[in-house]
C-alpha cells in the first residue's frame, strides 16, 4: 500500500540527504524524531515496526521541509503515507478516531456556538452542507467498494 | 472589489466565536463587500482527514469551492488552516486533469462543479494585496506608535507556496508590512517563523503542544513585547489557551495574544468589548494600558513647539 502513495526513487534520495533537519520544527526539538530512519525503514519494506509509533504523528505538516526540499518532495510525504498505513490498520491516537467520526458524521469539526453568538450579537449561523456532504459520502464509498471489486476479480 | 464570501470554518465558530466578532467588525468597518453563504463543510483539515482518506478529503474541499465557483464569489478566510487546505486540493485538481474530471464526475452525483474559478485568500494577505496599505493608513484613527509587537504567521498562512502563492514560504513579508502600516515595532525573534506545535494537541501530545509553546512564550517573555499577533483560530488556540493552562500550573509568561483584526479594530478606533477581547483567556489589559499611555502622551514634535514658543520663537 505505501508503494500507491509514494515515489520509493525520490525517498532514496531523501533518505540520504536531510537538508530538511535544520529546518523542521520537529526534528529540531522533539527527542528520537528522525523521519530518515521510518524513511529507511519503508524503504527496506520494515515499515510495519512504526506503526505504533508516536513519531509519525509529530510530523506538524507545517510544510518547511517541501520547501527547503530540492526535489519539492519532503519526508512530509513519507509521514502522511505511514498515517495512512496505520489507521488502515487501525492504529490511531484517541483524538483523531474522535475527530474523524464526528466528521463522517457531521461534515464537520465542531458546530457553531449559538448562546456565544447571541451574547456577541453575531447574526444566525449559515446553513451547513452536512446533508449534501452525507450524499457526496455515500456516493463516494459506493464507487470506492466498487473499485476495490474491480481489483478483486 | 470583487465581492467574497468568507469561509469561517470549525474552530472559530465553535470555539472562538469572539474572533468572528472581531472580524466582522474590522469587514464592515471598512465597507467590503463580503457574504455569508449556506452550503459549506469543514474545509476539511488535512492532518486528519487526509491521514485517514486522501479521496474524501479531496472531494469535500472541491465540494467546498464548488458553492464558490458557481456564485461567482472570491473566497476570504480568517483561518489558515482553511486557505491551505482548500489550495492544496485546488493545486492538485487543477495540475491533474484526470483527477479534476473524476472530481467533477462524482460531485455531479449533487448538482455540483468544480471549476477552480474563484480566488482563495487568507485575511493578511488580502488586506495587504487587495485593501492595501495606503487604504488602511487612511482608515485608522490611531496607530501603535512605540509598541512593540511580534508576528506570529503561521505556517499555513504562506505554505505549501506552490499552491497559496500568497508571500515568501521562508521570509514572508506581508504580515511585518501590516504591523509597520499600523505604526508599531514588529520585534524580530528566533522563533517568529516556528510552528505553533498546536497540531500535537489533535495526536493525543499534549505535553509535546506545550513544549512547543513554551518555547516560544519564553522567548517573548525575555524580549518583553507588549503582545504577539497572529491569524489563526490554531496557533491562538496555542497560544492563547495553552498559555492561560500553563500559567494556571505556575508558569508565568504574561504574552497577551492578539487576532490581526483586533490589533485593525482598535486603530479603527473601535472598544476592546466590540472586538471581544474580554474573552481571550491571556488579559489584553496590560497592552491597552501601555497603547492608551503612549498615545495620550504629546508627539515630540509637540514638545519641541511648546518650548520654541516659551522662548518667544513664534512671535
Amino acid at each position: 500500500m505505501l508503494e500507491t502513495h509514494l515515489d520509493f526513487n525520490l525517498l532514496s534520495k531523501c533518505s540520504n540527504c536531510g537538508a530538511c533537519y535544520d529546518i523542521c520544527p520537529m526534528c529540531l526539538n522533539a527527542d528520537g524524531y528522525d523521519p530518515r530512519a521510518v524513511i529507511k525503514d519503508i524503504l527496506e519494506g520494515r515499515a510495519e515496526r512504526w506503526l505504533s509509533s508516536e513519531s509519525i504523528w509529530q510530523c506538524l505538516e507545517c510544510h518547511y521541509c517541501l520547501e527547503m526540499c530540492y526535489q519539492h518532495y519532503g519526508f512530509e510525504n513519507a509521514m502522511t503515507a505511514m498515517r495512512l498505513y496505520a489507521t488502515k490498520k487501525g492504529v490511531y491516537p484517541q483524538q483523531v478516531k474522535r475527530g474523524w467520526d464526528m466528521f463522517v458524521k457531521t461534515g464537520k469539526l465542531g458546530e457553531p456556538n449559538v448562546h456565544a453568538r447571541k451574547r456577541l450579537g453575531l447574526p444566525e449561523p449559515k446553513k451547513s452542507g452536512k446533508d449534501e456532504f452525507l450524499k457526496l459520502l455515500a456516493l463516494y464509498r459506493e464507487a470506492k467498494c466498487g473499485e476495490h471489486e474491480e481489483e478483486r476479480t | 472589489m470583487k465581492e467574497f464570501a468568507v469561509f469561517w470554518g470549525c474552530t472559530i465558530q465553535a470555539r472562538f466565536p469572539f474572533l468572528e466578532k472581531s472580524v466582522r467588525t474590522v469587514l464592515e468597518g471598512f465597507g467590503l463587500p463580503y457574504r455569508d453563504i449556506d452550503g459549506f463543510t469543514c474545509c476539511p483539515e488535512k492532518s486528519l482527514v487526509n491521514n485517514v482518506d486522501h479521496g474524501l478529503w479531496t472531494l469535500t474541499a472541491a465540494r467546498n469551492m464548488a458553492i464558490v465557483d458557481e456564485k461567482g464569489l472570491d473566497l476570504v478566510s480568517p483561518c489558515t488552516g482553511c486557505v491551505s487546505n482548500l489550495a492544496t486540493v485546488k493545486g492538485e485538481i487543477e495540475a491533474n486533469p484526470a483527477e479534476k474530471d473524476a472530481v467533477n464526475a462524482m460531485l455531479k452525483g449533487v448538482g455540483r462543479r468544480f471549476s477552480g474559478e474563484a480566488g482563495l485568500s487568507h485575511l493578511v494577505p488580502f488586506f495587504h494585496d487587495k485593501v492595501g496599505l495606503h487604504r488602511i493608513r487612511n482608515t485608522i484613527k490611531k496607530d501603535f506608535k512605540g509598541m512593540r509587537l511580534a508576528v506570529h504567521y503561521g505556517c499555513h498562512m504562506m505554505r505549501p507556496s506552490h499552491a497559496l502563492k500568497s508571500d515568501d514560504p521562508l521570509e514572508p513579508q506581508k504580515f511585518d508590512n501590516l504591523l509597520k502600516a499600523l505604526g508599531a515595532e514588529s520585534v524580530n525573534h528566533t522563533t517568529k517563523l516556528m510552528c505553533c506545535g498546536q497540531g500535537l494537541d489533535r495526536v493525543d501530545q499534549h505535553d509535546n503542544a506545550l513544549h512547543m509553546a513554551r518555547m516560544k512564550l519564553r522567548e517573548l517573555r525575555s524580549l518583553g513585547v507588549d503582545a504577539m499577533v497572529l491569524c489563526c483560530p490554531s496557533c491562538f488556540l496555542q497560544f492563547d489557551n495553552n498559555q492561560f493552562l500553563m500559567e494556571k500550573d505556575g508558569e508565568r509568561f504574561g504574552v497577551p495574544v492578539l487576532y490581526f483584526t483586533d490589533l485593525l479594530g482598535l486603530a479603527m478606533g473601535y472598544s476592546p468589548d466590540e472586538l471581544g477581547l474580554a474573552l481571550h483567556r491571556i488579559d489584553v489589559g496590560p497592552f491597552i494600558e501601555k497603547w492608551r499611555e503612549l498615545s495620550s502622551r504629546p508627539s515630540p514634535a509637540e514638545l519641541i513647539d511648546e518650548e520654541l514658543k516659551k522662548q518667544g520663537a513664534f512671535v
